[in-house]
């Protein structure tokens, strides 16, 4: 092991450092003093990093509050859209009248028995679909 | 001999003092304010940053059998100024004005006030509207405008069933009429907290102060009520009120079975989504709110009774005088003045005070008190609807020897709601069970979790007894005074009822009547129950028929509504 020549710059730190160290020695500390920095960094990073997901997260906490009550504003424009006194005053409006007369046909294959008239409809299109 | 000190040692010496004091005293100030008067800036910079904030809790939706809104609730929009901060406070006075209907004037007075900090603009806009002012004052800049959001409530189906859904007090959103009150718990939900940190722009700080107690939105109601089958009802009674010049009306639409009131409509009615314009007295459900003496409708339970007692059956003939006097009272009836011979069936068709008082003799006070008691009356009707009245049944025990029980025969000294009348009816349709009837079917939490209304029911009369009825009240409208009842497509059977009206302090009017009739659709295979009942109706029809009657002006929206009912529910006409 050969001593290093100690210049005017290096003077200062030389006088700080213990005397009989050599370079091998001091590396542990080296890379604790790097870590201890990246560290440093890499918490600052992450800080900065979860305050950015903060401010996404709010951003889209926002969204989902405008989208719902977008949502809800659709539906009440669906309710109103579909009030039968909307849809009469638009039908009156277009020269329907109700019927005065009800005729009611029976379709051999309708099991009429079945009070539920989305069955019946559903019943007629497939004997209507079996016509020839 | 002391060494003398250098010339700079002094000042030296001197500053250290100074800069030890200062730092002293900075330590000193330092452990102050740290540790004696911590508490008084902690609590200043957290009342900058830190905001305890309430979360109000959605209302619960009012909802039709098929899911449609009939009552729901939106963040609106409110539109507010700080008139300090304002550049030309009368030129976006005039500007605004259009755009939120608020006349200039009241606007300018609102922006131009001196002193003030705040000024509202609107309150609860909906979408659009608060859209294109906020698109208005974000083109042009325009600085000391804010919007918030406030809650509303909205009636999507505007009068229809307004006096069943009811209303809320704009401000706090609290129930005052209606599904709205009585079920206003459920539907308010439990309000939220919470504690935010916040930056001076109202956006939270991240990894700030944030703890979240979150409100519980309120629960939905799913009604009974069909939206379309309402509708019509709310039309067909709206004409008969002009036609008939009553004062009001009522049409109760009960399902056999279930009990549940397919539709309830009042009429005049309101608009709930302007109920401050309204005139308050259309607030009031009469379905289940005003009481009358049911006339001849009630003698359904005074023959059932009877049947149901083996004191008579259906062919039981009878003689029944033109008119009969007990104490100082005289019974007539409106179609013979002689004595004449008369079967059950015959007496319900006909309508029969002589002969329904004769009947109820047989089967006497205690026995007729009995029956009018198990088919519901003199007590609340159904749970589910407020103001509800339990109407007037007196016990037997009180009924006075020579009037009490002829008259309460034929539908006097008894009080009823037309929802109590149309219970009586659907328990004769329901092969003698009463079912409570209800408006609300389940109430669904914020959580998702169902409750289903499960109605009281009892066996009132037997099946025999009730089909046994159910015969002649078809026989009331094939042959009897309820013929105009008749519908198209339907075979239906019901009693037609007409009383005078009873005014508080004034007796029996002279003119004035209550027209009813309860009807039973198809009779042969009953789905539906509808009670009719008219205000004082006035006039004639055409054919010069008295519209006071409740088989002339009720019968007819009897036939038109459970036409249209029937059409609607699916079921197959049995006339063809």
């Amino acid at each position: 092991m050969t001593a290093q020549p100690v210049t005017a710059e290096s003077f200062d730190l030389v006088e700080l450092l213990p005397s009989r160290r050599n370079p091998a020695q001091l590396r542990p500390w080296v890379v604790f003093a790097v870590v201890v920095v990246v560290a440093f960094f890499a918490l600052i990073l992450s800080r900065v990093w979860l305050d950015r997901s903060g401010f996404e997260l709010d951003e889209l906490e926002q969204k989902i509050g405008f989208e719902e009550a977008r949502l809800r504003d659709l539906q009440l424009e669906l309710a109103r859209l579909q009030s039968p006194e909307r849809i009469t005053a638009v039908a009156t409006a277009n020269g329907l009248v109700y019927p005065q007369e009800r005729i009611a046909i029976e379709v051999p294959g309708i099991d009429f028995e079945r009070l539920d008239p989305d069955f019946r409809w559903a019943q007629l299109k497939v004997v209507l679909t079996a016509q020839p | 001999m002391a060494a003398r000190r250098k010339p700079g040692e002094a000042r030296l010496l001197v500053l250290g003092v100074v800069f030890a004091i200062a730092w002293v005293g900075i330590g000193f100030r330092l452990v102050r304010v740290q540790g004696f008067e911590s508490e008084e800036p902690k609590t200043r910079g957290e009342l900058q940053r830190v905001r305890h904030e309430d979360l109000s809790a959605p209302r619960g939706t009012i909802f039709d059998r098929d899911g449609v809104e009939l009552a729901v609730s939106i963040d609106a929009v409110t539109v507010t100024v700080n008139p300090s901060e304002l550049g030309k406070p009368r030129a976006l006075a005039r500007l605004l004005a259009p755009k939120v209907g608020v006349p200039r004037s009241v606007l300018r007075d609102r922006f131009t006030k001196p002193g003030s900090q705040f000024a509202y603009v609107a309150r609860r806009l909906e979408g659009s509207a608060a859209q294109e002012i906020r698109d208005f004052v974000e083109e042009r800049e325009i600085a000391g405008v804010y919007f918030g959001t406030e809650p509303k409530r909205i009636y999507p189906a505007g009068e229809l069933a307004s006096q069943v859904v009811g209303f809320v007090r704009d401000d706090d959103m609290v129930g005052l009429e209606g599904l709205e009150l009585k079920y206003d718990e459920v539907l308010a939900g439990v309000p939220g907290h919470q504690i935010v940190e916040r930056d001076p722009y109202g956006n939270p700080i991240p990894q700030g102060e944030f703890i979240l107690e979150p409100a519980q939105p309120g629960a939905d109601l799913i009604t009974t009520i069909d939206r379309e089958i309402e509708y019509a009802v709310q039309q067909i009674l709206e004409r008969a009120l002009n036609e008939t010049n009553a004062d009001s009306g009522t049409v109760v639409v009960l399902e056999v079975g279930t009990g549940e009131v397919v539709a309830m409509a009042t009429a005049p009615s309101f608009d709930p989504n302007a109920f401050a314009q309204a005139d308050p007295t259309t607030f009031r459900n009469r379905a289940v709110a005003d009481v009358y003496e049911p006339g001849s409708t009630l003698k359904v339970v005074t023959i059932a009774a009877a049947l149901e007692e083996g004191v008579v059956a259906a062919r039981t003939t009878m003689k029944v005088p033109g008119k009969l006097e007990i104490g100082d009272k005289e019974y007539t009836d409106v179609d013979h003045r002689i004595t004449e011979r008369m079967t059950v069936a015959e007496i319900v068709a006909r309508s029969s005070n002589i002969g329904t008082i004769l009947i109820q003799d047989l089967v006497g006070n205690r026995r007729h008190h009995q029956y009018l008691s198990a088919f519901g009356l003199g007590r609340v009707a159904s749970g589910d609807l407020p103001a509800e009245a339990p109407g007037r049944l007196e016990h037997f025990s009180d009924w006075c020897d020579t009037t009490c029980g002829p008259s309460t025969a034929i539908g006097y000294r008894v009080d009823v709601t037309p929802l109590q009348m149309a219970a009586v009816f659907a328990a004769i349709a329901n092969d003698g069970v009463w079912v409570e009837p209800h408006v609300v079917r389940e109430v669904i939490s914020s959580d998702g979790a169902r409750q289903p209304y499960e109605p009281t029911e009892r066996a009132v009369i037997s099946e025999r007894t009730a089909r046994t009825m159910r015969r002649l009240l078809k026989g009331v409208v094939e042959s009897g005074t309820g013929w105009r009842a008749a519908a198209p497509s339907f075979t239906v059977g019901g009693k037609t009822g007409t009383t005078e009206k009873f005014v508080p302090g004034e007796g029996y009017s002279e003119e004035d009547r209550i027209a009813s009739f309860i009807g039973i659709a198809p009779i042969d295979d009953p789905r539906i129950v509808v009670a009719v009942v008219l205000d004082s109706p006035h006039g004639e029809t055409e054919d010069e028929s008295d519209l006071r009657f409740g088989g002339v002006s009720a019968a007819p929206v009897f036939a038109e509504v459970a036409e249209a009912a029937l059409h609607r529910m699916g079921v197959p006409p049995d006339v063809r």
